[in-house]
């Protein structure tokens, strides 16, 4: 969908803000946040992306909302499209719940001892060789669309021209089964930002269906 | 720098509540997104679906083993080691699987190197993604408004932000992460470490080398 998430090139957001020695969680609810979205996907009480739920969130909550909030909206949401939660049996809890969430008695120590092995050994490279339509060299125009599913297309390549520099590999489309190749395409900044850009160039991966 | 008050926002706007005292971190009551966030697991805990231990696992896995440490450790190795870099350039997730770093948000790593005619610089402008097993999880800044919607537009008025001046003569690549690919900077090795070790090395480089706000 072409939603408030395809920010590139918008104004209007101020200057970008590097915070010194910065904690990688905030708070321990980000923490949480973050360890339930991998935890419930990995023993299947949820499903899906959670992208497009990101995605989906009304434009002024996704504006007002940080980060982890978005996430959390997310986790939550895929939690309850797989009929794992309630929305209401939540509700009723977050209403007399403190910071502090219930510790389980038990232990997962498959689980614990898999996790390190999914976040932090290596694996085999992704993506797989598929026929592309176009080469590398290749001049390109990202089409003109408006689709409404969940998509990987920013607005602002759109219509532009530019040049295949590679071909990444082939992935499924969101939603799609079958591989499809996804081409690396090199644009000049004037193409995109017209003449008083800034030199220089910028790529971006497209699946090959929005290209012509 | 600071963040208050600077970025627009809300995980900065959070920060000013915070250092305004109207939220403070424990003597306060309990936000409504803690509250919710606790309710989520608490439910899933006594419903016995998952166990805090898991989620123990992944916070512990991101705040003390995985971290833009590895990554440092990826690009000391390509200073020193010749065939090394050209086996990063040329198959980006199998070379730093060679060090033993690779798992979620790494399954396809491509390595983009500086020289001194070109400097590249990551984004994401539809969501955040980021190179996690070689950089860990990315800081707000990477994820803030400021930063998906100027980095492709105006990429030296950001580095500029950062304390950052790429010569003009020297040509700006910016990489979209749009789809399957996460991308990882290769820095150009500083002058005057010729008689460092890959250790040594590695203690030079930094987050934002690698996603190349700083050259």
């Amino acid at each position: 969908m072409d939603g408030i998430h395809d920010m590139g090139g918008m104004h209007g957001f101020g200057p970008v803000a590097p915070e010194p020695d910065e904690p990688v969680f905030h708070a321990p609810w980000e923490g949480r946040t973050f360890g339930m979205m991998l935890v419930t996907g990995a023993v299947g009480l949820r499903s899906g992306s959670l992208r497009p739920r990101i995605e989906a969130l009304p434009p002024a909550v996704y504006l007002a909302s940080s980060y982890y909030e978005r996430w959390a909206a997310a986790v939550e949401a895929s939690l309850v499209d797989e009929g794992t939660l309630a929305v209401d049996e939540i509700e009723a809890r977050a209403a007399t719940s403190g910071a502090e969430p219930t510790r389980s008695e038990g232990t997962s120590p498959e689980l614990v001892a898999a996790i390190p092995r999914f976040l932090d050994s290596p694996q085999p490279t992704s993506g797989v060789p598929v026929a592309s339509a176009f080469a590398v060299g290749d001049r390109v125009t990202v089409r003109r669309m408006a689709p409404e599913g969940h998509h990987r297309c920013p607005r602002y390549v759109r219509g532009a021209t530019g040049t295949v520099t590679h071909i990444a590999g082939g992935w499924p489309h969101p939603g799609d089964d079958t591989p499809e190749a996804v081409c690396t395409v090199r644009f000049t900044m004037s193409d995109l930002w017209g003449a008083d850009a800034e030199p220089g160039d910028l790529h971006v991966d497209l699946w090959e269906r929005y290209l012509a | 720098m600071t963040t208050t008050g600077e970025g627009h926002d809300a995980d900065d706007a959070r920060d000013a509540h915070d250092l305004d005292g109207t939220r403070g971190h424990h003597a306060a009551p309990p936000s409504a997104i803690e509250r919710r966030v606790a309710a989520i697991e608490s439910l899933l805990v006594e419903k016995g679906l998952i166990t805090s231990d898991a989620v123990d696992a992944v916070v512990a896995a991101y705040e003390h083993d995985i971290g833009p440490l590895n990554g440092a450790r990826v690009v000391a190795r390509a200073w020193v080691d010749d065939d090394y870099r050209r086996r990063l350039l040329a198959d980006g997730t199998a070379a730093i699987g060679e060090l033993g770093y690779g798992g979620a948000e790494g399954e396809h790593l491509v390595v983009v190197e500086n020289t001194p005619e070109v400097h590249n610089l990551v984004v994401c402008t539809l969501c955040s993604c980021y190179p996690w097993p070689v950089l860990g999880l990315p800081p707000r800044w990477y994820k803030s408004f400021a930063y998906r919607a100027r980095a492709v537009r105006e990429p030296r008025a950001v580095m500029a932000e950062f304390g950052t001046t790429v010569p003009d003569d020297v040509e700006v690549r910016v990489w979209d992460s749009s789809a399957e690919v996460r991308y990882l900077v290769l820095p150009l090795r500083p002058p005057g470490t010729a008689g460092m070790g890959e250790a040594e090395l590695a203690g030079l480089v930094t987050r934002d080398h690698m996603i190349g706000v700083v050259r």
